[in-house]
């Protein structure tokens, strides 16, 4: 489209431009940054995997989202089967039980025959008060009992939980093979309500990159439209609209777009569109002054005075021949800015004040993550590290393109 | 200049004025008032409450009311913490909040300085990639995946920094983990900016004259390069500035720090209208305040910059 513009734009003054155009040029530079080519290729990976994560999920290569396996909450990461997971985790569990049933056992006895010393009591006589820890002692020596006829009466918690774990890994083990959640392989390891992490990922950066797609399109498309007419017109409305610009770089934005979230309520907030609307309505200022300060530059070159003798109009001349001239800023800042719309939208999501469930994004996968990161490190892990390589892939890109576009700013940060 | 810095201080009052106003309206306009709970208030109570917070008044009133009030530097009280009043809940986290932010900045600044001015003098040695990759790093990791992270290594794995509180609880350790997560992004930044421009200077005449007239190399850096190369870093300062400030409400959110952050953040949620409404003007000072003082700084530091 672009491209198209630029061609359609510089034929009308007959001047003979070769195929080699800025865009040409630019993939050409584009094409000797290693860095910014692999980014490329990874959020393109991303952006692929995000448009067809309902098609991957309807053919069951990803599993579904929001199916929750409460029996297989919370596995590592793995390439093996559910079950076999399941079952490890319950008997470590129970190793981790036994020994805990043994070390009150060990201070069981220490008291007894403490007590048997002072009292000179017998043994047998001893035992009779607590019939509940003497008999897990017993139990506890010997490991023999499967629980029949003696989880009715003991009180020990630990006892009761070991006999129960113990029953459960019974009935893991039958329906290894019959049931089928224990043949799904998490790769990405489950949540605490054993749902998918590398589906939830997929489907968060589903929306986090929509929002920040649409969140860029509406600021660079506003700010567009407020640079391009302020500085083409120029005069008391461009005084007035940067005027206005200023006081809104004067606020402090972020506070303001909690303060919207916070107000909308909960309902409304479930509706990421009202999330992104909140985000762009702030961040459109940057390219509004930039997009001005490139007009201004251009608008007295000898390709518009052309242009305005040749009777142009000037919703013509800024569309057809200021705007592609400054499409190179636009899609650097747009590139950079988008990062910056994802990291915003998931600070918000981590506050509580972004996405809602069921839906949920990179932010909210983090924030739950962190609740549960003291034992299950991966919940935190996954999601953070998904959400990272994207960023840091947009931002390389993003200085890549500048670069590629725009090289007389070339190793400016 | 005088002139220029007395229009300055008072451009301070409209933007406010507009802040205060614009959160004020946002606010009374949401549906849904800060008593409108999952367990129904009846009637009578609801009056009362209304009453007592004035809130029965029409809306203009309040405003007006309100507005005085903040003259005054009067928040009123706090519509859930029952037993504060808003001005107490501020004074007692602002300290913190500002200690933490500017230990933060001064980390952020001297720091990314130090290491930007070692990448621009190795530059393509591995001194430099390493500097350059952990400035990319720092740049696309965000505060809450850090923050939570480091805790977990440093708090939970290794035992050794604790993780979360603040010095009356921890002693000064406990600074560690919150200032290193919450500058890590800008030091990452000012250290990319300041190699950039002292590569940017180490290639202009003033330096190839100093070098020839046979100054020693660190008098050349020192006096020569850091003078010119710095100022893109005074510029930043105003963004980093009011990115630290709203980015320790997250920080101080993770690592449960009591400063103002975690009250605002409690008080969007729970629409604590007076404490949200002292939470945006405090913060709002703050940012404001802070760009002025950069952009003034900058002034002094270019001469070329002429006000008017």
């Amino acid at each position: 489209m672009a491209k198209k513009q630029l061609e359609n734009a510089v034929n009308e003054f007959n001047q003979v431009m070769k195929p080699v155009s800025l865009w040409a040029d630019a993939w050409k530079r584009l094409r000797k940054n290693k860095m910014a080519l692999i980014s490329l290729v990874i959020v393109s990976i991303y952006v692929v995997i995000s448009l067809f994560a309902p098609l991957l999920t309807s053919t069951g290569i990803l599993i579904d989202y929001r199916k929750q396996v409460i029996t297989n909450a919370s596995l590592p990461p793995s390439f093996k089967p559910a079950g076999e997971l399941v079952v490890k985790k319950i008997e470590n569990r129970i190793v981790d039980l036994e020994k805990r049933v043994e070390e009150q056992q060990q201070q069981q006895s220490a008291f007894s025959s403490f007590f048997d010393f002072g009292s000179l009591d017998t043994q047998e006589e001893s035992s009779e008060p607590s019939d509940g820890y003497t008999e897990s002692q017993e139990g506890g020596f010997s490991f023999t009992y499967e629980g029949e006829g003696f989880s009715g009466n003991t009180t020990d918690p630990v006892v009761r939980e070991l006999i129960s774990q113990k029953e459960t890994l019974e009935r893991v083990k039958a329906e290894l093979d019959t049931n089928p959640d224990y043949k799904i392989v998490y790769i990405l390891g489950t949540d605490n309500l054993g749902r998918d992490m590398f589906a939830r990922i997929i489907y968060g950066g589903r929306i986090s990159i929509a929002i920040g797609i649409v969140g860029t399109l509406t600021a660079a498309l506003v700010g567009i439209l407020v640079g391009a007419i302020s500085g083409y017109v120029g005069g008391w409305l461009d005084n007035f609209l940067m005027r206005f610009v200023d006081i809104m770089y004067g606020l402090p934005y972020m506070l303001i777009v909690i303060i919207i979230m916070a107000m909308i309520g909960e309902k409304a907030r479930g509706s990421f569109v009202v999330l992104f609307v909140a985000i762009a309505l702030v961040s459109w200022l940057t390219i509004a002054r930039v997009v001005r300060g490139q007009i201004i530059s251009l608008k007295n070159s000898e390709f518009v005075e052309a242009a305005r003798s040749m009777g142009a109009s000037t919703q013509r001349i800024i569309f057809r021949h200021l705007l592609p001239n400054t499409l190179g800023v636009i899609i650097v800042f747009s590139t950079l800015m988008m990062p910056s719309f994802i990291m915003n939208e998931s600070f918000l999501s981590f506050l509580g004040l972004g996405v809602s469930a069921p839906d949920a994004s990179w932010g909210t996968l983090v924030s739950e993550g962190v609740r549960a990161m003291e034992s299950y490190a991966w919940q935190l892990l996954g999601p953070g590290i998904a959400m990272t390589i994207f960023l840091f892939c947009m931002n390389f890109l993003g200085d890549g393109l500048r670069d590629a576009l725009d090289p007389q700013s070339k190793n400016r940060t | 200049m005088p002139r220029y810095f007395i229009r300055r201080v008072l451009s301070i009052i409209p933007t406010l004025f507009i802040v205060i106003t614009l959160s004020f309206f946002l606010i009374r306009l949401a549906p849904g008032g800060p008593f409108a709970r999952e367990r129904e208030v009846p009637e009578a109570i609801l009056q009362n409450l209304m009453k007592r917070y004035h809130m029965d008044e029409p809306l203009i009133k309040q405003y007006l009311r309100y507005m005085g009030d903040i003259i005054r530097w009067d928040f009123g009280p706090s519509y859930r913490y029952r037993d504060l009043t808003v001005n107490e809940i501020i004074d007692e986290g602002l300290p913190i909040s500002m200690s933490l932010g500017v230990i933060s900045l001064v980390l952020a600044t001297v720091g990314g300085i130090a290491v930007g001015i070692i990448s621009a003098l190795k530059q393509n040695r591995w001194q430099d990639y390493v500097v350059t990759s952990i400035a990319v790093i720092g740049i696309s990791v965000p505060l809450f995946v850090m923050g939570p992270v480091l805790q977990l290594v440093f708090g939970m794995r290794l035992k050794i920094l604790p993780i979360g509180q603040w010095i009356s609880t921890h002693g000064i350790k406990a600074v560690i983990l919150p200032a290193i997560t919450l500058s890590f992004p800008y030091f990452a930044y000012i250290a990319r900016l300041s190699r950039a421009s002292i590569l940017e200077v180490l290639r202009s005449d003033y330096i190839r004259t100093a070098r020839a007239k046979g100054l020693k190399e660190s008098v050349v850096v020192w006096k020569h390069v850091l003078k010119g190369a710095l100022l893109p870093v005074v510029t930043y300062l105003g963004p980093a500035f009011s990115g630290i400030v709203v980015g320790s409400i997250v920080v101080e959110s993770v690592f449960l720090v009591p400063g103002i952050g975690r009250p605002f953040v409690q008080s969007a949620l729970n629409r604590d209208y007076t404490l949200i409404m002292a939470e945006v003007v405090v913060y709002s000072i703050i940012l404001i305040i802070a760009n002025l003082v950069v952009d003034i700084l900058y002034g002094f530091l270019d001469p070329r910059i002429s006000y008017k």
